[in-house]
């Protein structure tokens, strides 16, 4: 008999962006496939779209220029609920966390909006010289 | 997983722009390269055919923007067709439903195009 669904646990570094998406989307396979949900599951796709763009957020911007600091990623189930989270080295994000929804035409801007409109909840803080993030979804 | 982009002429002489993969923040680039080629060609009619995408972020989203205004500024237009569940959620949160009308398949986008 295999691990109880409460038990998931996963974690990566990620170095590079297109790895690094990778990694993300198969972490949620993962869960999917512990927690036995189908492909249609609505809110786990809708925490999926979320940590995406939250992920290539902290792989975009949460590694400096000239640096080789790669980003901590952890992904649990805790209790019914998705909990994901990112450690980065990147500048600090405030700023644009509190952004709206862009104008329809407009070709950037839509990705953290979106991701706090699809989580239960989304914790940014700037921990030293890390940013640390949190999302939570629950399934 | 990087986006493949395959590009044909329909019958009707609209052009069906049909990725596959993960158009996203990683292969967004690949699709505004492929619509600039079709704008360059002269066939400002486009059917973006998303049956293979798989997944779809927002600065995918913002490459098919990009190329509704890459192709209306050449007085042509764009279609979307079938897009997956996924596709269709962040499409609706986003309200770009309104911008893009959807079509369930390729052959209804075409129709009267």
């Amino acid at each position: 008999m295999g691990s109880p669904p409460e038990s998931f646990e996963f974690h990566a570094t990620l170095s590079h962006l297109d790895q690094g998406l990778e990694t993300l989307h198969e972490s949620v396979e993962r869960l999917r496939e512990s927690t036995g949900r189908g492909q249609d599951d609505r809110n786990l796709m809708r925490f999926e779209i979320a940590l995406a763009e939250i992920g290539a957020n902290v792989l975009t911007h949460g590694r400096p220029a000239g640096t080789d600091h790669p980003v901590e990623y952890t992904l649990r189930h805790d209790h019914g609920s998705a909990v994901a989270a990112f450690v980065d080295r990147g500048p600090p994000a405030h700023n644009s966390l509190s952004r709206g929804m862009p104008d329809a035409f407009s070709e950037s801007g839509r990705g953290l909006p979106m991701a706090r409109s699809l989580l239960d909840e989304l914790g940014y803080e700037r921990d030293g010289e890390v940013n640390k993030w949190r999302l939570v979804k629950r399934l | 997983m990087s986006l493949d982009v395959q590009t044909r002429q329909a019958d009707n002489g609209v052009t069906v722009v049909a990725p596959t993969g993960r158009l996203d923040v990683a292969g967004a680039p690949t699709l505004k390269d492929a619509i600039s080629e079709t704008v360059k060609n002269g066939h400002p009619k486009v059917v973006i055919d998303l049956e293979g995408v798989s997944f779809v972020d927002s600065t995918g989203l913002g490459s098919v923007i990009a190329a509704l205004k890459q192709i209306r500024s050449s007085a042509g237009d764009l279609r979307l067709a079938a897009p997956n569940q996924q596709v269709r959620v962040v499409l609706e949160l986003t309200t770009l439903d309104r911008v893009f009308p959807y079509f369930a398949t390729v052959e209804e986008a075409l129709t009267g195009f």
